[in-house]
């Protein structure tokens, strides 16, 4: 049986009390894991991994790659996005065109874009080209499909109702075409950030010598554990830097 | 500005597909004629990607695809269960749900696929590292899906049934079970493609077969022509994987309201 | 005869169905406080048919749910046959303004459901045969297999219903059951409603908008006030049973009945309109 006063507040700080201590409890088990239940040259240590952290800020090398890895994200989401956008307008105005591409367009959506990773390198070298264009290639299609779907979602009778009233055709992409397809390119913006943060550190420890991807695979490849696990949380830091606050906005955006 | 209008029978969808065929052909003689008299290094041509397909067929192309197969197949195995499970009872917990938020949430913004190499240093060589891989991203997929489908159930279809006399095993099989459903389905679609990019992301890490060894080998002797086949493969298996997601989706959600397209 | 909110009607305990005594629910969110139902006391004789009026958001579905046991009161006490309310009331067949039938089963399986439940397997029997009774019973023939999406909001309303009297439980709790039919629909189901309670001597009590419809199939009706809920007054209603609310419609006493509710409701109305402007 309900009551009519809802949960009670008091338990939110129950909850708050409980994860703390669960995030404790976590880094408390790793550190006594570590050396004991598990060889440290896989898991490292907490103290461990906090000491190559702060060796990376202390020479600067982690503002490089983060650096690095933000560079090329923002340069590849930028070029996709508008492209995307773009694309999906035009398409999205050229309905027959459209149609007729779609399988097309679809058929090189199914492609792992990552894959298209070593093409790229050949193409454009190691440095951050070849990443960027990764990344674009893959916000391109996410917006593209985004856009695409704000310029077919436009009501119909909303159209013919300002018709009716004798609107003329710009009035008409203004008022209401425009707006409409906002909130469907706010959308496919946020969702595709998530996607080109991970193409990036992908592609970055495929083939690279700079950015958190690197970080990661380089550690790795020398078995230098804690230099993973430090690599692990500072790319886990700033995607939630990123992400989480996205959320938070697209959860606001949603109640409204 | 126009509108599609709907499909207006049979003579207007042979017109699509002839428009289609025709591009697609034109499209491939551009390219083989590009090839033919251009640089054929490194843009190759269709009819020697085909013949190398053709050999790659004879030789060991459906091994490298069974591992990149079994890859997938055996984390999904893992990873789907798992993440159905523990969303529906997280989801339906609501003390727990609340406990837990913080951590998923920050979980779920971590590009996991990233963690290959960390697997790799673990699992070394072989197809352990892209299973974990793969059973990792499509548990947090479902995870997440379920969990918020659990959490979406309507409270009244539930309280109907409560009056009726239901039990709590009752009313989560004939209530919270289905209601879930179309959110499962939604993880598992997003499931299946990024389980190929997973396997296929380990292995252009570091792999003696697969696909993305394939890959990863052919650019590495700059074999342009083997490059674009293997691709050519990948983009056939992701559009099957496609396909299937939605044959399966169509099919358990059969009491959908039609989605109208204008 | 007229009785004011002064007046609690006292009739013998033990022949009391349900009861609500001094209820008051006050819904809390963050800072704000809303008292949906002000100190309410309201006893239902077993067998008898109460319909709840008054303007929108005056706590008539507040009390439904509480005597449902979806609901617990901030203060006062619901009683039912006798013992306290504490939890999901199983005696009673509800049916809410929205229409829960599960999306995913089709209209045939909806209504059936209750039937696949363990505490009810005992009635089960030619369950089936009973499913096609009601499906004809509330004009949806040849709908059996359609799925809750592909039907009008009306059909929707009548497989509600159905499922809800497939099981023919002791007291019925109606929100609004009829609001979303067309005229003569409404009159039918009203008909067959009537028909099935005076069978079975169900209770009900049946929230609506439609001083008509109160009139015409109630013993008693009780015209709340805006909100806070409180009960303005109860008139009983004495036409002779089994009634025929069509016919029944174009008497002069049924006339009157209703002119002297609507003057008392027509104020309550004026006044949660002033309150929402």
């Amino acid at each position: 049986m309900r009551s009519p006063s809802g949960p009670d507040t008091g338990s939110r700080s129950v909850a708050a009390l409980q994860q703390i201590a669960l995030l404790l409890a976590i880094l408390l088990a790793w550190y006594f894991a570590s050396g004991n239940l598990l060889p440290a040259f896989y898991i490292s240590d907490p103290v461990s991994v906090a000491k190559v952290i702060g060796r990376w800020i202390a020479d600067g090398s982690l503002w490089l790659h983060i650096g690095t890895s933000m560079l090329t994200l923002f340069l590849g989401y930028a070029i996709g996005a508008t492209l995307g956008i773009a694309f999906g307008l035009l398409l999205g105005m050229k309905p027959d065109l459209e149609e007729m591409l779609a399988p097309f367009i679809a058929a090189i959506y199914g492609l792992p874009k990552v894959a298209l990773l070593p093409l790229f390198v050949i193409a454009f070298g190691i440095g951050l080209l070849s990443k960027v264009m990764l990344v674009a290639s893959v916000v391109v299609f996410l917006l593209f499909y985004a856009t695409l779907s704000g310029v077919r979602d436009i009501d119909r009778d909303m159209i013919d109702g300002l018709r009716l009233m004798g609107a003329k055709e710009d009035e008409i992409t203004r008022k209401v075409r425009f707006p409409a397809i906002l909130p469907w390119i706010y959308t496919g913006l946020r969702t595709s950030i998530g996607y080109a943060l991970t193409t990036t550190v992908v592609a970055e420890a495929l083939s690279s010598n700079r950015g958190l991807g690197f970080l990661i695979e380089h550690s790795a490849a020398q078995f230098n554990a804690a230099g993973v696990f430090a690599a692990v949380v500072v790319l886990l830091v700033v995607s939630s830097l990123i992400m989480i606050p996205l959320g938070m906005l697209e959860k606001r955006a949603g109640s409204r | 500005m126009t509108f599609a209008s709907p499909s207006a029978g049979p003579a207007r969808e042979r017109r699509l597909w002839l428009n289609r065929s025709m591009l697609a052909v034109a499209l491939l003689a551009l390219w083989e004629a590009g090839g033919r008299f251009g640089p054929e290094r490194w843009i190759s041509r269709p009819s020697a990607i085909v013949a190398r397909i053709g050999d790659w067929l004879a030789d060991d192309l459906m091994m490298h695809l069974g591992v990149t197969m079994t890859e997938i197949v055996v984390g999904l195995g893992i990873g789907l269960p798992l993440g159905i499970v523990l969303g529906l009872l997280l989801g339906r917990s609501p003390r727990a749900a609340r406990v837990f938020r913080p951590f998923i949430v920050t979980l779920n913004s971590l590009p996991i696929v990233a963690l290959a190499p960390l697997l790799i240093m673990w699992f070394g060589l072989g197809l352990m590292p892209k299973i974990v891989l793969v059973a990792f991203v499509s548990f947090l997929l479902l995870f997440f899906n379920t969990f918020s489908g659990a959490r979406a159930v309507d409270e009244e279809q539930i309280d109907t049934l409560t009056l009726m006399g239901a039990t709590g095993t009752e009313k989560f099989i004939k209530v919270v079970l289905p209601s879930c459903t179309s959110w499962i389905m939604a993880g598992i679609k997003n499931a299946l493609p990024y389980a190929l990019i997973g396997a296929v992301i380990g292995e252009m890490m570091l792999s003696r077969a697969g696909l993305g060894h394939l890959i990863t080998r052919s650019a590495g002797q700059f074999d342009m022509t083997g490059l674009y086949a293997a691709l050519f493969v990948l983009m056939l298996l992701g559009a099957l994987f496609n396909e299937f997601a939605n044959r399966i989706e169509k099919w358990l959600l059969r009491w959908r309201p039609a989605q109208t397209k204008v | 005869m007229k009785m004011t909110a002064a007046q609690k009607i006292h009739t013998q305990p033990d022949m009391a169905q349900i009861t609500l005594e001094n209820v008051t629910v006050e819904f809390t969110s963050r800072a704000l406080t809303v008292k949906a139902v002000d100190s309410i006391s309201l006893d239902i004789r077993q067998g008898e048919f109460v319909a709840l009026v008054g303007p929108s958001g005056c706590g008539k579905s507040t009390a439904l749910n509480m005597i449902a046991g979806l609901l617990k009161p901030s203060a006062g006490s619901v009683t039912y046959a006798g013992a306290p309310v504490a939890g999901p009331n199983t005696r009673v067949g509800y049916m809410t303004q929205k229409d829960t039938l599960l999306p995913w089963r089709t209209v045939e399986d909806n209504i059936a459901i209750a039937f696949e439940l363990r505490a009810r397997k005992a009635e089960a029997a030619n369950a089936r045969e009973r499913v096609r009774e009601m499906i004809e019973l509330v004009g949806l023939a040849g709908f059996e297999r359609h799925y809750p999406a592909e039907l009008s909001g009306g059909m929707r309303k009548r497989a509600a219903l159905a499922r809800m009297l497939i099981y023919e439980p002791e007291t019925l709790l109606l929100d609004e059951p009829f609001g979303a039919l067309d005229a003569q629909l409404r009159l039918v189901m009203q008909q067959e409603l009537l028909r099935l309670v005076e069978r079975r001597k169900m209770t009900v009590v049946l929230v609506t908008h439609d001083l008509e419809e109160a009139v015409a199939l109630a013993d008693r009706v009780v015209v709340f006030t805006s909100r806070p809920g409180r009960i303005r007054m109860m008139r009983d209603i004495d036409f002779a049973r089994p009634r025929v609310p069509e016919k029944l419609r174009f008497t002069p006493e049924f006339g009157a009945i209703c002119e002297e509710l609507w003057r008392e409701l027509r104020e309550e109305v004026a006044k949660s309109v002033a309150h929402h402007a």
